[in-house]
């Protein structure tokens, strides 16, 4: 285990840094840089040639590129290009509304999704069968903006209520705070918790058709016995590991419904940046969501190896 | 007929997307069949009227009928997931053929490459590559087959090393057939079912990201119509006329939904196989 443990970091930080290469480039693919926007019409050329050397941009591309990593593995961020605030604050107070967004998201879309797909594979093809595999089947197909539309003017119509509009951090108002994201919450989450339940259905399924299990019923044993005894066992491994792609499709999705709902979270983040051509807010905030996938994914990756007890032998 | 009713019998879920899809395909190669009003056509003084016998779905905030942006913007959209998708599996098909069938170190790296790509969340690479390029649709088709791409490759190369291990390629080879012949004429053929499957797949998932970037303003621009542009010129008129997003997001509900079973029952009959 220690010496995979060990191998499997290494390849992490490998692609870590790889996915940093292309980070920085991708952010630089840009036609026209930030200093012909921030210029526009103005300015004759030895300004833009001094704000460009301020900027480094005139430095040739792999120096550009290690200045920034030195600095990152340093903790410096850079600074805000349109802002003056340093990327590392801007991304952390970003960063902290997005995690709770996906941790409450993930909360919901377990909680729904885990009991529904265990109650859909148990009763497999009867009728509560069909209806959960119906509501699984529209929450995979429906888009996420449209949903969470859908649930404003639903609960706008219905309630007379709809979210307030300036987003307060829970430390200030933990009321105030869960109404902004309650209806964002409910739309990621209900589509994650059918993409979760199909998951999970299916994993029943299979476990309920292995032999061992019908021996068991064919030997008298009670539904609940076997359930709780043999397939629930089987079925936690998958359970658990799926989480962790859950939780990056929730990142994916947060993107959007920060956009919907005016969230100041990472995904707005990203996209004033994209707009601004702000390269280092863009390139932190960047970083940041992928080491965050790929951490999700190493810790998927070991909370398998560490369950499966016919992996740990191996 | 009677093949018929026992496929219906049998596969409710393939008859059903199945029509779907060719409803889809129908609006979208013959949209002048659905409707006679053009959706560019700016009407302010008819802006924002609920749906009613003259527009089925309303008009939206410059008085264009919903409806009919609807209908075009089938084939807009449709289109244009149809040939990113297909650009991913050719491009990242082939590479992954060639990497998985040669080898070496160049396999390595493309590895390392592609781990690297799919350490990014889809709609986020895209996000990326179209709000940095631009907005336009070229650099849209162009984000979204990369965001593919990774998965293309990785079934092609496992494909591809699932054959080289099998005799018949070690037979050819021993015989003195030259090794391009074999990964054309044998290697090829056989990944070529587990490509097009993967395709089908894949579809509802690219039409999902393609309508979330449209969504955010980084997809298709206006005027031209597109499931996921029309929402999000809807979006800030949601409390007062929310037809203008109720509809178009019907539209990616409905297509994504007869794609995935369409899917699914493709995916199940290749299991069996």
């Amino acid at each position: 285990m220690g010496s995979y443990l060990l191998k499997r970091l290494a390849a992490s930080l490998l692609t870590a840094l790889l996915a940093s290469i292309l980070v920085f480039l991708l952010v630089r693919m840009v036609p026209g840089d930030v200093v012909a926007q921030m210029m526009g019409q103005a300015g004759g050329e030895n300004a833009a040639t001094a704000l460009r050397e301020f900027f480094g941009l005139d430095q040739p591309i792999y120096m550009q590129y290690l200045t920034w990593i030195t600095s990152v593995l340093q903790g410096d961020l850079g600074v805000s290009w349109t802002r003056g605030l340093p990327v590392a604050t801007m991304v952390g107070q970003a960063f902290l509304v997005t995690l709770e967004i996906a941790l409450l998201t993930l909360f919901i879309a377990t909680v729904i999704g885990v009991p529904l797909g265990i109650l859909a594979g148990i009763y497999e093809n009867r009728p509560l069968d069909t209806v959960i595999q119906s509501f699984n089947i529209i929450g995979l197909s429906a888009p996420v903006f449209w949903v969470g539309l859908m649930l404003l003017v639903g609960v706008s119509a219905a309630f007379s209520w709809s979210p307030p509009l300036r987003f307060v951090t829970p430390d200030r108002s933990l009321a105030d705070n869960l109404a902004i994201l309650a209806l964002p919450i409910a739309s990621l989450g209900l589509l994650q918790a059918a993409a979760y339940s199909q998951f999970v259905r299916q994993n029943v399924v299979s476990a309920m058709s292995q032999e061992y299990v019908r021996t068991a019923i064919a030997k008298g044993v009670p539904v609940r016995g076997v359930f709780f005894k043999h397939i629930l066992r089987n079925v936690m491994i998958p359970i658990i590991t799926f989480m962790g792609l859950i939780l990056i499709q929730i990142l994916g999705g947060t993107v959007i419904i920060e956009s919907l709902f005016a969230l100041p979270g990472l995904g707005r983040l990203l996209l004033a940046a994209i707009e601004t051509r702000d390269y280092p807010v863009l390139q932190g905030a960047l970083l940041v969501v992928v080491v965050a996938a790929m951490v999700v994914n190493l810790l998927v990756d070991l909370t398998y190896r560490l369950i499966d007890p016919r992996v740990r032998v191996a | 007929m009677d093949r018929l009713t026992r496929l219906v019998r049998r596969e409710p879920g393939l008859v059903i997307s199945l029509v779907l899809v060719l409803v889809l395909l129908l609006v979208a190669l013959f949209p002048q069949l659905f409707t006679s009003i053009s959706p560019l056509d700016v009407a302010i003084d008819q802006a924002m009227l609920p749906p009613s016998a003259d527009h089925w779905f309303g008009t939206d905030d410059v008085g264009r009928d919903v409806f009919s942006r609807v209908i075009h913007g089938t084939r807009v959209t449709l289109s244009i997931c149809a040939g990113s998708l297909l650009i991913s599996a050719l491009v990242g098909g082939a590479v992954g053929l060639m990497s998985g069938f040669f080898g070496g170190w160049s396999d390595q790296v493309l590895g390392r490459i592609v781990d690297v790509l799919l350490s990014f969340p889809p709609i986020i690479l895209g996000m990326i590559i179209t709000g940095v390029l631009g907005p336009h649709v070229g650099n849209l088709i162009l984000a979204l087959s990369i965001v593919y791409m990774p998965v293309f490759f990785r079934i092609a190369r496992a494909g591809a090393l699932g054959e080289v291990g099998k005799t018949y390629v070690e037979a050819a080879r021993s015989v003195g057939v030259r090794e391009s012949t074999i990964l054309r004429r044998h290697v090829t053929r056989n990944v070529m079912p587990l490509l097009l499957t993967q395709y089908i797949i894949l579809f509802p998932m690219i039409l999902q990201i393609q309508a979330a970037l449209g969504f955010l303003g980084l997809g298709v621009q206006p005027p031209t119509p597109d499931w996921g542009a029309i929402l999000e010129q809807g979006k800030d008129y949601i409390l007062f006329a929310p037809w203008m997003s109720i509809f178009p997001g019907l539209a990616i509900l409905i297509a994504a939904l007869a794609l995935m079973l369409f899917g699914r029952s493709v995916q199940r009959r290749m299991d069996q196989r």
